[in-house]
């Protein structure tokens, strides 16, 4: 069958000698927390917090993750409509200069010498999106465009639907009066709708038909690369088949890149060429498609995957499900940020102080008389308590079974002192990617397939 | 026997469409939807009225000279009741024609709410896109410089800036303004938050159009509506207060104007000579009702929520 | 309309339905036109199972389940025709609803019909078991079976809880309205106590409130309030909620969303009913956390053996979920199924062609088997069938008359002139009871 031939061509990961469209190197973007009349700053959402990926052109990019883990975030710096507060998002690299910029990036800021310095501050003036001036700037502007998941928020209702797709080409100037008709009407037809939609409102159509206006809209300066925010999460799934064919169609006329953010999986395995797994800021995993679904190796992959509905599941299997909610942006776990709810954690993972307090929060009465911690660090701190039997208490469930395993061979000292126990957790780094096949790395201090 | 509305999606005529004509039908159906509830129009017939009355006053009276916004005073028909030759609606105690008063009366009322309103709207509007729009240090100045303006209550405020410039119908224009654009400030910077928050504004700007342009073509249009309802609405209200500070006294006296009338007439309520208040009263309220009327009824048919679903 | 009544008789001695709707029919005032949002569904709900009622945007299948608990505004809604007939149970008096062997461990038993005192007459099709048209009992009863008979969990947990009370107080309502005599009996007080009593069904004045502050009858109150906390921390840890008692003093927007729900399905579920409506109750969520609250659900409801109408757009979830399948278009029922046989031999056009677009495994991209079309406005619609214009298989017939639902096989019937035609073998025959 061709069709499974092209299909399967089509999903080889590109090589790295290919030309990338983005690429995104340690990127950060924290939200600070305000309080007060004042607006005193009192601590940072770590929205995003060191994400680095390529995008060749022609490619998708799936970034899937939970609601709260930063891909929208992440997208909107990518689309340059949010400033990162750390990193950078480098446009048009080709593939000598990526390996330049990466070799660069390795050195520590504060060794970089003369020559470095003017090197990197030299593709960066050429290619980091928020140090772009003028005409390179105007290029970036033209060949990255987002389509939106709220079909009719992105649309302005009071514009008609030739205001609404010929505004790009009025606003660099390529066409006006009928050129502009004309073009537009061409746009149209190529996602699907037609002449007689020119003169409509976007109230005056359906959901699936809005998202075709958006798509036609960003295509009109005939871009790289197309930013996908969830473009059909708010769409039935037989208008969303209508939708990805039609992405899948005009990929293949124009060589488009996609960065295709969404949280549903079967989507984005329908779709994507590579997967970025984001959890909480971070990447859990990257790789080409199949290896992340055939081969998951971060325990939060799998536990998506496992969660997900697909037709083809077996019914007797229980569903696996993860323990817990996803802790608070605004304090981060220490190494692995999945090692509060991963099923195959060990002692490694970054046990810290939080772990006790979170796990004293969903405890019974006679724990919640914890008064203070005291911390020397994230590992170690004094947990002050009211009185002195909470603390002996608390000190035996903690050398008891009612806490994991891992997290009792992660302590390496508790004392009672007082009233005050003393806790020492083994300190433990952020977890790095390693890679774990062609083109295919995660974040997950175990090595080796995932235990089923 | 297939009903055109069901599933096939129906046969499109030949494209004869054009955006002026979209448009001009849009408008229509508004316009429609505004006139489809009886309360507004009831409004706007009174509106229209009073508008043609405020107009004709030239033609329907003769106007005094040489200020035809003073009361002609007919010395020789003191007190008159209504229905006395010449005076229909009778005279004050100084011999003033109510009917005049009323008439030209609605003349300095749309005088003093056309300026009023357009001086505020546009101030308002202006200081609350300023900090609406670009947020951060400018909105922080500008609002709390709002707040300390709705911290001192509308009438109490107005009387004192009247009192403190002296009675003139100008230095009334001066207070209400310098009361009222407060609350278009308000209303259109919480618009205009709230817009600025739609993708069509992100997108916007992915397409690279300036601030400006983004400014004029997708917040602006967008936030406008609650403006323009209020400004309706404040086209009565601004009137009623302004009467208010007339008829303490803060106008020139003897100029035709209904609060005036109204205070020169109270002194007569008690010995039964009703006339001189209770028509420039029943016109202030008639006045009031109908700018509401149409500023409810304008809410309701162009309702953000509602609008363009 | 004597086929109506007979239609009526033979469900509702169907020993096992606890719901039967029977040509309902809900419409809309529009602006142009009456819109016929659900226009003459029939379909029974079996005490004990899960039926999912799956359709698109639009489709009907949320205004069918609000109208079980009369929660379509009306107007612009109007309940144009048909009944929804249903048997409440009530409290097994052995066990007091904790569950016993009499009660088959469900805590609920028949009610009596009032009309006939459990002989069985007409008004109870001869059961014996209270019977009730949910569209035309009184107001004060409907509210009497909401959130105690028929429990609802909706979509967006964030807007369906009330921002401005804690856990404990939205929980501790549903006891309040429904409970009062339980309440009292586990607080140890008499049921004749007048102040007690009027607190414990939420009755009480402010004068009512300072009197029960005096000390003397201070501690009654306190009593009762203690033992309502009881049932409250009692439903919640139902839900697997660690440390409900320190979850109840919280307020909504502290808790995340996965919690926000399961605090839904404790209410839901604190007044054992005998239907939970659940309507898309994990769409809000995210994989994960969707996983575990199904999971939950399921295992809450066999414990209850709860009847649960289903409510998704999510095909692939329903086929975890759910004992047998109603697929909905355009107001109108298009197939019902068991799971198995939906998935299995989907027959519907609409059926397969929503099981063609889902992104699967098998599907190649660009490639999906997308319905073309758009879904048609419902605005007085002529008798045809409603997927006439989007379906690949049309034939004449099919914009002509609207096509009757025909059994396929046991349990299995669909609306199609082309794949279930009506009467092609002497076996296959309309169903009344699919």
């Amino acid at each position: 069958m061709t069709m499974t031939a092209d299909a399967s061509l089509a999903r080889q990961p590109a090589t790295a000698a290919d030309d990338l469209v983005v690429s995104v190197r340690g990127l950060e973007k924290h939200f600070p927390i305000k309080e007060g009349a004042l607006q005193r700053v009192v601590g940072q959402v770590r929205a995003v917090d060191g994400v680095s990926f390529d995008i060749r052109r022609g490619e998708t990019v799936g970034l899937v993750g939970e609601s709260g883990c930063g891909k929208t975030t992440l997208g909107r710096c990518v689309a340059a409509l949010s400033d990162p507060t750390g990193g950078g998002i480098y446009f048009g690299l080709s593939a000598q200069h990526r390996d330049r910029l990466d070799a660069l990036l390795a050195v520590p800021e504060a060794r970089r010498g003369e020559a470095e310095r003017r090197a990197l501050a030299e593709i960066e003036a050429a290619h980091r999106i928020d140090r772009l001036q003028g005409n390179a700037w105007r290029n970036f502007r033209r060949n990255c465009q987002v389509v939106f998941q709220d079909s009719f928020a992105s649309l302005n209702p009071r514009h008609l639907v030739k205001d609404i797709v010929g505004r790009p080409l009025e606003v660099y100037r390529e066409a006006s009066g009928t050129a502009l008709t004309e073009r537009v009407v061409e746009l149209l037809e190529q996602v699907g709708l037609g002449r007689q939609h020119l003169y409509r409102y976007p109230h005056q159509f359906s959901g699936g038909q809005r998202q075709r206006i958006s798509i036609a809209r960003a295509l009109a300066l005939n871009p790289e690369f197309i930013v996908l925010d969830e473009p059909t999460s708010a769409l039935d799934v037989s208008v969303q088949a209508q939708i990805l064919n039609l992405l899948h169609d005009l990929q293949q006329q124009r060589n488009l890149a996609y960065l295709f953010i969404t949280h549903n999986l079967s989507v984005v395995r329908h779709m994507a060429d590579r997967i970025v797994v984001m959890y909480l800021g971070r990447v859990a995993e990257a790789g080409p498609t199949e290896a992340i679904f055939d081969r998951p190796e971060h325990p939060y992959t799998g536990a998506l995957l496992a969660a997900n509905p697909d037709l083809t599941d077996d019914l007797d299997g229980a569903m696996r499900t993860l323990e817990g909610s996803v802790p608070d942006p605004a304090r981060p776990p220490q190494g692995c940020r999945f090692h509060t709810r991963c099923p195959v954690v060990t002692p490694a993972c970054g046990w810290e102080v939080d772990d006790v307090v979170r796990w004293l929060a969903d405890r019974e009465a006679g724990f919640d008389r914890l008064s203070g911690v005291e911390r020397k660090d994230a590992f170690e701190a004094d947990l002050v308590f009211e009185d002195d039997a909470a603390v002996a208490k608390l000190s035996a469930a903690l050398r008891s079974d009612a806490v994991p395993m891992a997290m009792r061979e992660a302590t390496e000292a508790l004392e009672v002192r007082g009233r005050k126990l003393h806790v020492r957790f083994r300190r433990v780094s952020e977890v790095e990617l390693t890679p774990r096949g062609p083109h295919h790395e995660a974040a997950c201090v175990r090595s080796g397939p995932l235990p089923v | 026997m297939v009903d055109a509305s069901l599933s096939r999606p129906p046969v499109r005529r030949a494209p004869v469409e054009t955006a002026a004509r979209v448009r001009l039908r849009r408008t229509l159906e508004l316009t429609g939807r505004v006139l489809s509830d009886p309360t507004t129009v009831i409004g706007l017939v009174i509106i229209i009225l009073m508008l043609a009355m405020a107009l004709l006053a030239p033609v329907i009276t003769t106007p005094n000279v040489p200020d035809p916004y003073q009361m002609p005073r007919d010395w020789g028909a003191v007190r008159m009741p209504p229905l006395t030759e010449g005076h229909l609606l009778g005279t004050t105690n100084n011999g003033g024609d109510v009917l005049y008063g009323v008439i030209w009366g609605a003349r300095t009322s749309l005088y003093l709410s056309l300026l009023v309103v357009s001086i505020t709207v546009v101030v308002g509007t202006i200081i609350g896109s300023i900090a609406g729009f670009l947020g951060g240090r400018f909105d922080n100045v500008l609002m709390r410089i709002v707040d300390v303006f709705l911290s001192i209550p509308e009438l109490i405020f107005a009387l004192a800036i009247a009192a403190v410039l002296g009675p003139s119908f100008a230095n009334i224009v001066l207070a209400l303004a310098v009361t009222f654009w407060v609350k278009y400030a308000r209303i259109m910077r919480a618009q205009i938050i709230r817009v600025k928050q739609n993708d069509y504004v992100d997108a916007a700007r992915v397409i690279g159009d300036s601030k400006l342009r983004i400014y004029f073509k997708d917040i602006l249009p967008n936030s406008i509506t609650p403006v323009m309802v209020q400004a309706t609405m404040d086209m009565g209200h601004v009137v009623l207060v302004g009467a208010t500070l007339a008829f303490i006294g803060l106008s020139e006296a003897g100029i035709a104007e209904w609060g005036v009338l109204v205070s020169e007439g109270q002194a007569g309520i008690s010995s039964g000579r009703w006339w001189a208040s209770t028509f420039p009263g029943l016109m202030v309220f008639l006045w009031a009702l109908a700018f509401n009327l149409v500023g409810d009824g304008l809410r309701d048919a162009l309702d953000p929520r509602t609008e363009g679903r | 309309m004597l086929t109506n009544l007979e239609e009526h008789d033979a469900i509702v001695r169907a020993p096992d339905v606890i719901a039967s709707v029977r040509d309902l029919k809900i419409h809309f005032r529009g602006k142009r036109g009456m819109v016929h949002a659900v226009d003459g569904i029939s379909f029974d709900i079996r005490d004990g199972e899960t039926l999912g009622l799956v359709g698109e945007t639009g489709c009907g299948k949320s205004v069918t389940a609000r109208a079980f608990l009369r929660l379509v505004q009306t107007p612009p809604g109007v309940y144009a025709g048909g009944s929804i007939t249903f048997r409440p149970r009530r409290v097994c008096d052995d066990c007091s609803g904790v569950g016993c062997r009499e009660c088959d461990g469900t805590g609920r038993v028949a009610a009596h019909c009032p009309a006939c005192g459990g002989k069985g007459c007409r008004t109870c099709g001869g059961t014996g078991e209270e019977t009730v048209d949910l569209l035309s009992i009184p107001d004060a009863q409907m509210r009497a079976l909401r959130g105690n008979r028929i429990a609802m969990i909706f979509q967006d947990p964030g807007k369906a809880l009330n921002p401005g009370l804690t856990v404990r107080d939205q929980i501790s309502e549903v006891f309040l309205q429904h409970r009062t005599a339980e309440i009292l009996a586990a607080a140890g007080v008499s049921p004749n106590d007048v102040l007690l009593r009027r607190q414990a069904s939420q009755k009480s004045r402010a004068f009512e409130k300072m009197l029960l502050a005096v000390p003397p009858l201070r501690s009654g109150r306190n009593r009762v309030d203690a033992a309502l906390d009881t049932m409250v921390a009692d439903a919640l840890a139902q839900t697997q909620i660690p440390n409900p008692r320190k979850v109840m003093d919280r307020y909504p927007h502290e808790l995340s969303g996965g919690m926000r729900q399961r605090v839904m399905i404790a209410q839901a579920l604190a007044c054992n009913p005998d239907l939970l409506i659940a309507d898309e109750p994990t769409t809000a969520l995210d994989v994960t956390v969707q996983a575990r609250i199904l999971e939950l659900i399921r295992e809450l409801q066999q414990r209850h053996k709860t009847a649960v109408l289903y409510i998704s757009h999510d095909l692939s979830l329903v086929r975890r979920v759910c004992d047998r399948v109603m697929v909905m278009y355009a107001g109108r029922v298009a197939e019902t199924a068991t799971s198995q046989q939906l998935f299995r031999r989907p027959t519907h056009p609409y059926t397969r062609g929503l099981l063609g677009a889902l992104p699967g495994r098998g599907a190649h991209r660009g490639r999906l088997a997308a319905i073309d079309g758009t879904v048609p406005e419902l605005v007085d619609p002529p008798a045809a069938c409603r997927f006439v214009g989007r379906c690949p298989d049309e034939v004449a017939a099919c914009s002509r008359t609207d096509p009757p639902m025909v059994e396929i096989e046991p349990e299995h019937a669909a609306a199609c002139f082309v794949h279930a035609p009506p009467g092609k073998a002497a076996a296959t025959r309309p169903v009344r009871t699919p």
